[in-house]
């Protein structure tokens, strides 16, 4: 609160604006006498509230942007009867979804089937509580956090299988396989280039990751990991496994409406329904914010002379900026096919990943600088050209042979 | 045929067709992004008719259901029907009703009491339209025929069918155009035609009177 | 101590429905929850990277796999039960009493440390650990793991077919 107090600059008193729930409860608590340990506990619940409150505001309005950014693309306007420009849309989306009928099929196994989507919110919302927002504004700063964001991700995989499993007909079976293996087979990709960065950052602690990401090269390049050999590649590859990972187009083989009807979510309607894609959105934030914190520098602003912005804002505009690449790609991008989705996790993601590895290695002991560039740009090139080269010819078709046609 | 001739998967494509990885990804995206950022001020990146506020034109080759023409602004007198029943009976789902109209003494005053239209049962084939002789009958454009009441509201009387001529030539300027000059064309033939037999008429009757006058002078001079 | 004492029945209680469901599925999620469970008393007893580690290998990859390999090799699994009756109870008493006998004499062999500090280590420490004295196993279970790898692609590879060549009309 001194800290608050003693900040001069009135954008910088801004910085504190996210604690200010937390503060104000703790300031009620400590003044109305109660134990330390109620204090830290409403503190928690405070925290943890807004945090929630935050992202699930902006679940609905991404539901919104993305609709009509979609319609924008497709020649056609979005939703705009429900408010001014469809502000509103969301709140009838979610009228509509909690009065609708829960119909749960009579060959599913109810318990299960009522698990499952609530089992699929659950990750990604405590995924959302270990990424740094701002400067010191971490809800829970734990020093294993990248490790914990994974380990809560494997319960995703688990939930679309009792999801699949529990509604006891063939396309949810079929969606919930093709939806586990998707998820399985490019979680590999998106572990392996997060490690390059705990391998350079020294850390498994996200808010230090960010703290490393600190400082300017040449007075206005950032020192983002994005901006460094092996962390463009790493960071591609992280960009293009989060969209496996999210379920997005092009990607979105398990939910795509034209092929498995809704996939392991067929038998799902009324809220359960609204839960699946709660997760998946939550999840999408949850893993843009990891995708920021790891290679975007987090809350770090890109110019020297910006730090008087509040940094989360420049979390939140980056958020917007990869949300928004996000939107733009599945308006442009035909579905891949299940079999074109699993070779390329595993014959060209998983590769490169995995030369990022040694790349760090060697940018890092060749100190970090152009010689760094210089050895690891080859060692990334060069394997990439001979990957494209071999995929593109087996999937280059072979010139038609017409026997009976005329020339 | 030989396995050389062909481009086989064993072989790279020619030079030629090497292109960087990802670029047409790439393009696509532009594509996209400039269709994005060009639909907030290109009519053509835009295309949305937003329904009960605008409506899209129709084209004058669209058809629904029939309505009955009147001359003349008088809905009643000017109606060109005459109740022949023959679109009653070319009709395939027979949708139409006609009752003749006749006065006290059981003559046909050529107009119909009763014109009535299923537009449940009407197929928009436009047969009526075809095969009427005094251009009474023509199809209709109006597609907004919503109502509560399934029997009633779908059941069109004369009143609810006529419509003028000049709608006529809004909804369908050509061929109202047409029928039109057709009909004053057939007009003035018919006033030619009554003007030529007064003439003659009036020259007969000259021609006799000439003639009555000379036999009576020839009668008075015998 | 309490942790313990609230999540130990939970635990049993889910491995031995693992172990006595007679739907595999049913079996394979409460195996995961079993599993679930343990990780989170590594957690509640202070040893957070086992915790985690244990919860992304076994629930997110070991349970996946069970669950997967369900999927696909018994799909009209809703008729499917496992008969509950045993065929003959001896086999069963020959492999587990011996298991049983071996595990109740290492644990009861245990010696708790004096109350005092829990010995804290850090990420860094067991990483360092893990490449230097340890190494040999390491560098040994990688060996085990590749060629399993590379047995599984071998296995699941389709027999390459000759592409035809068009018979001259």
């Amino acid at each position: 609160m001194s800290l608050l107090a003693t900040t001069p600059f009135l954008p910088m008193k801004l910085e504190f604006l996210p604690r200010l729930p937390q503060m104000l409860v703790e300031v009620i608590f400590h003044r109305l006498g109660a134990p330390e340990w109620l204090v830290s506990i409403a503190g928690f619940i405070v925290a943890a509230s807004t945090v929630v409150g935050v992202f699930m505001g902006g679940f609905a309005l991404l539901s919104l942007v993305e609709r009509k950014t979609l319609a924008r693309i497709q020649n056609r306007i979005g939703p705009n009867r429900a408010g001014w420009f469809g502000i509103l849309q969301p709140v009838a989306d979610g009228i509509k979804m909690l009065t609708k009928e829960d119909i749960v099929p009579a060959k599913a196994e109810w318990l299960l089937h009522l698990a499952a989507p609530i089992l699929i919110v659950i990750p990604s919302i405590l995924a959302l509580g270990v990424i740094p927002y701002g400067r010191e504004w971490t809800p829970v700063p734990l020093e294993l956090g990248l490790l914990f964001f994974f380990s809560v991700g494997a319960l995703t995989e688990l939930s679309v299988f009792m999801a699949g499993w529990a509604s006891g007909s063939k396309f949810p079976m079929l969606g919930a396989m093709r939806a586990i293996s998707q998820m399985v087979s490019y979680e590999l990709p998106l572990i392996i280039s997060a490690l390059g960065v705990v391998m350079v950052s020294g850390t498994l602690s996200l808010p230090v990751i960010v703290d490393k990401q600190a400082g300017f090269h040449l007075g206005f390049i950032p020192a983002w990991n994005l901006f460094t050999p092996w962390g463009l590649v790493a960071g591609l590859v992280f960009y293009i496994a989060a969209i496996a990972e999210a379920n997005r187009c092009p990607f979105d083989l398990p939910e795509g409406e034209s092929e498995i009807v809704a996939g392991h979510m067929t038998e799902y309607s009324g809220f359960k329904y609204a839960l699946f894609f709660m997760g998946e959105y939550l999840g999408l934030f949850a893993i843009s914010g990891l995708g920021i914190t790891l290679f975007l520098g987090g809350w770090q602003a890109p110019l020297p002379g910006l730090g008087f912005v509040p940094s989360w804002i420049w979390f939140f505009a980056k958020l917007a900026v990869v949300i928004m690449s996000f939107l733009w790609i599945r308006g442009t991008f035909p579905r891949v096919r299940i079999d074109q989705l699993m070779r390329f996790a595993w014959l060209c993601l998983i590769p490169m990943a995995l030369l990022t590895l040694p790349a760090a290695a060697i940018w890092h002991f060749a100190g970090r600088g152009l010689l760094g560039w210089v050895t690891t740009v080859p060692l990334l090139l060069i394997p990439w050209v001979i990957i494209t080269v071999i995929y593109n010819r087996r999937l280059s078709p072979s010139t038609r042979i017409y026997r009976f046609a005329d020339s | 045929m030989s396995m050389e001739d062909q481009t086989s998967i064993k072989r790279l494509p020619p030079l030629s067709q090497w292109s960087l990885p990802g670029l047409g990804l790439l393009k696509g995206l532009v594509v996209t992004g400039k269709n994005m950022v060009q639909s907030f001020y290109r009519e053509d990146r835009m295309t949305t008719v937003q329904y009960p506020e605008e409506r899209a034109p129709i084209s004058p080759n669209f058809r629904n259901f029939p309505f009955l023409v009147y001359d003349n602004d008088d809905s009643l007198a000017g109606l060109r029907c005459v109740a022949c029943s023959i679109c009653e009976k070319e009709c395939p789902p027979q949708c139409i009703y006609i009752v003749l109209e006749r006065d006290e003494n059981g003559k046909s005053l050529k107009r119909p009491k009763i014109f009535d239209i299923d537009v449940s049962v009407c197929m928009n084939c436009g047969i009526c339209a075809e095969v009427c002789p005094f251009d009474a009958i023509y199809m209709d454009g109006e597609y907004e025929l919503s109502t509560d009441n399934r029997f009633e509201g779908l059941l069109f009387h004369r009143e609810r069918l006529a419509k003028s001529a000049a709608y006529h030539a809004k909804l369908r300027p050509e061929q109202a155009a047409e029928v039109e000059a057709r009909r004053k064309a057939e007009e003035e033939k018919k006033l030619a035609a009554q003007a030529a037999k007064e003439a003659k008429a009036k020259a007969d009757k000259e021609a006799k009177d000439k003639a009555a006058a000379e036999t009576e002078q020839k009668g008075e001079s015998a | 101590m309490i942790p313990l004492l609230i999540l130990s029945p939970l635990i049993l209680l889910a491995a031995l429905g693992a172990v006595w469901k007679a739907r595999p599925v049913h079996a394979a999620l409460l195996l995961a929850l079993a599993l679930a469970l343990n990780a989170v008393l590594y957690l509640v007893i202070g040893a957070d990277f086992i915790g985690l580690v244990q919860f992304m290998v076994y629930v997110g990859a070991v349970a996946v796999l069970i669950v997967f390999s369900l999927l696909i090799t018994r799909p009209g699994d809703e008729a499917e039960e496992i008969s509950r009756r045993p065929r003959s109870l001896l086999p069963g008493l020959v492999c587990t009493v011996p298991v049983l006998a071996v595990l109740i004499c290492s644990i009861s062999r245990v010696t708790t440390p004096s109350a005092g500090e829990a010995p804290a280590f850090s990420v860094e420490q067991l990483g360092k650990a893990l490449f230097t004295t340890h190494a040999p196993a390491v560098v040994t279970v990688g060996v085990l793991l590749t060629a399993v790898m590379i047995g599984a692609a071998l296995f699941a590879r389709d027999p390459g077919k000759k592409p035809q060549t068009p018979s001259d009309p």
